[in-house]
């Protein structure tokens, strides 16, 4: 066997995506004084899941709360079988588990209204923590001067790492009751929309109303300040809007929102 | 690249090209996230850190910020899990690319790597898997390492891993693909102690005669570490305090490369800053002395199987410090 047909094989074996062959394991070899070829081989391929799966863990911890260690793992492990890695890097292991989660969900061919809810929390669930777990190592503003109070909001601009989610259940604050080693029940269905900033280093999660939601979401798509201001009253008149924003206005930007 | 004599030439033993010319930065300490609250208060009296390339060559958060402050008061050295110098898929470039972006930034002493593939065929396994050690292997690696080191501009330092399995078709020993290597392209040898033990023990082979054939003359560093004793095998596990058997081996490697930088590695139930500094000192007990291979021998311990290459030693801990802002 070269050395391309014999890593793609053994590959295999590893990633147990195809069954190995005991003949042809005990072929390519030798035993040891203590154990067979195939168990010696059976040692990375159990390293090979206790790894990915305590990765796994580590990207979705209140994910994992929520499902329990167990049933975790389950879920976890039909992923890999089914995205292995495609990356050199680990931090991109979970990259697709919530799509995962979603596609593979037993109702998906159910009307939403008649889906299980405690599966669409997962998914909530996990791309949230996603969201959190790629803004811990993203580009950030750190060492460069945010806007202040006296920026004009002409030129008030979002800073690099920021995201906006929307759930349908309040998965910000059940991550926040984990990661401080409560352990809450699965919460009911309640719509919340969340804006997360990093500064210094540490992600902060800020409760959001849907009009600001939507006025950042505005913004996100490079539109100004003033221009976005109206999404922040809808249907009102722009005295309004203009009062939502400065009820807003100090505590974000001194929040370090933008730059 | 020209960067060593070759051992069938006229070139002394000694005579190590671009890689002898390298440091001897003394005994460090592999930073871990869990040590960086101490190092950056304390910044404690350690003569090197060495850094896991992938860590930090992606991030634009906290790691790459607080490897800059490390680099600017330590040497660094830059250590990677993913070049895959042994795969049959094509090279990395992009990794490369990152990998060398670091180290314009970080200027580590050097860079290293192991003697392993990581995946084909477009995934990646995260673990270090062995090559058969044949002609065919070193002509390729040889090639690729050579393709590194230009892309690069510098010597690459590769290192023996832990292995498993041994192949059938292996025709080469270890030590004589290492040597071979090393002296076909001029890369550097990073010589673990404790996956030496660990490898021979699982193969059935003698610790003692891998490192009396081991190429000392070409290892710019050593790393020590500890490992599980499973009964019928070894993990690699990098959990515990370095073992005793290791400790020998250490003194013999230590006498026969002339005292290169030495490295402690500890990713899992990670002791505190000053524990780690401590195991590592404790490398100056053995550094002179008889060797003496009687107590290159396993301890009876039979413990119960955990992962080998520890997450925390292919990943940063996340601490996702979220904090609630208010509304």
């Amino acid at each position: 066997m070269d050395l391309r047909t014999l890593q793609q094989w053994m590959q295999g074996a590893v990633l147990q995506s195809t069954p190995a062959d005991r003949e042809k394991v005990a072929q390519t070899f030798l035993a040891s004084p203590q154990l067979d070829a195939n168990e010696r081989l059976a040692i990375y391929q159990r390293s090979y899941l206790l790894r990915l799966l305590s990765c796994l863990r580590e990207q979705f911890p209140a994910l994992c709360h929520a499902l329990g260690e167990e049933l975790f793992d389950g879920f976890a492990r039909e992923y890999l079988l089914a995205s292995p890695s495609e990356s050199y890097t680990l931090c991109d292991l979970g990259r697709r588990f919530p799509s995962y989660l979603e596609s593979s969900r037993p109702d998906r061919e159910a009307p939403p209204a008649e889906r299980e809810t405690w599966i669409d929390f997962m998914v909530d669930l996990s791309t949230f923590e996603r969201t959190v777990f790629v803004m811990f190592d993203a580009p950030g503003h750190e060492g460069q001067p945010f806007a202040t109070v006296e920026t004009p909001d002409a030129n008030l601009r979002l800073q690099p790492c920021f995201a906006l989610h929307e759930s349908r259940f309040p998965v910000a604050e059940y991550y926040h009751q984990v990661k401080s080693g409560q352990s809450p029940a699965l919460p009911p269905c309640e719509p919340t929309c969340t804006a997360l900033v990093r500064t210094n280093y540490t992600i902060r999660s800020l409760p959001l109303t849907p009009p600001q939601f939507t006025f950042l979401r505005v913004l996100s798509a490079g539109t100004p300040v003033p221009s976005a201001l109206p999404a922040l009253a809808p249907g009102l008149p722009a005295a309004s809007s203009r009062r939502a924003w400065l009820a807003v206005r100090e505590r974000w930007i001194e929040g370090g929102m933008f730059v | 690249m020209n960067t060593g004599p070759n051992p069938d030439g006229a070139s002394p033993p000694n005579s190590s090209g671009l890689v002898g010319g390298l440091p001897r930065l003394g005994l460090g300490l592999g930073l871990r996230s869990a040590h960086f609250p101490h190092i950056l208060t304390e910044w404690p009296q350690v003569d090197w850190f060495e850094a896991i390339s992938e860590n930090f060559m992606d991030s634009g958060g906290r790691p790459r910020h607080i490897i800059r402050q490390v680099a600017e008061r330590y040497p660094v050295v830059l250590h990677g899990v993913s070049l895959s110098i042994g795969s049959t898929a094509p090279l990395d470039m992009d990794y490369l690319a990152k990998l060398k972006a670091l180290a314009a930034e970080v200027r580590p002493a050097w860079v290293s790597d192991h003697l392993c593939w990581t995946g084909v065929l477009g995934l990646n396994t995260h673990d270090l898997l062995p090559l058969p050690l044949t002609e065919e292997s070193l002509a390729h690696v040889s090639a690729r390492v050579r393709q590194v080191q230009d892309f690069l501009e510098r010597p690459l330092i590769l290192e023996n891993p832990s292995t498993y399995v041994s192949f059938a078709q292996s025709r080469l020993s270890e030590p004589e693909f290492l040597r071979r290597l090393s002296y076909d392209t001029g890369c550097g040898l990073l010589l673990d102690v404790n996956n030496v033990y660990v490898t021979c023990f699982n193969a059935g082979a003698d610790p003692v005669e891998y490192l009396r054939a081991f190429p000392c003359e070409r290892v710019v560093q050593m790393h020590l570490a500890g490992h599980l004793n499973c009964g019928s095998h070894l993990i690699d596990t990098h959990d515990q305090p370095v073992r005793r058997a290791v400790w020998e081996l250490f003194r013999y490697a230590w006498q026969h490369t002339g005292g290169v930088a030495t490295l402690l590695e500890w990713d899992g139930n990670i002791p505190s800053f000053a524990e780690c500094l401590a195991e590592v000192h404790k490398a100056r007990q053995f550094m002179a002395g008889d060797f003496d291979p009687a107590q290159v021998r396993p301890e009876p311990a039979r413990e119960m199987e955990t992962v080998s290459n520890p997450v925390s030693f292919l990943i940063p801990e996340v601490t996702a410090e979220l904090e609630r802002a208010t509304a």
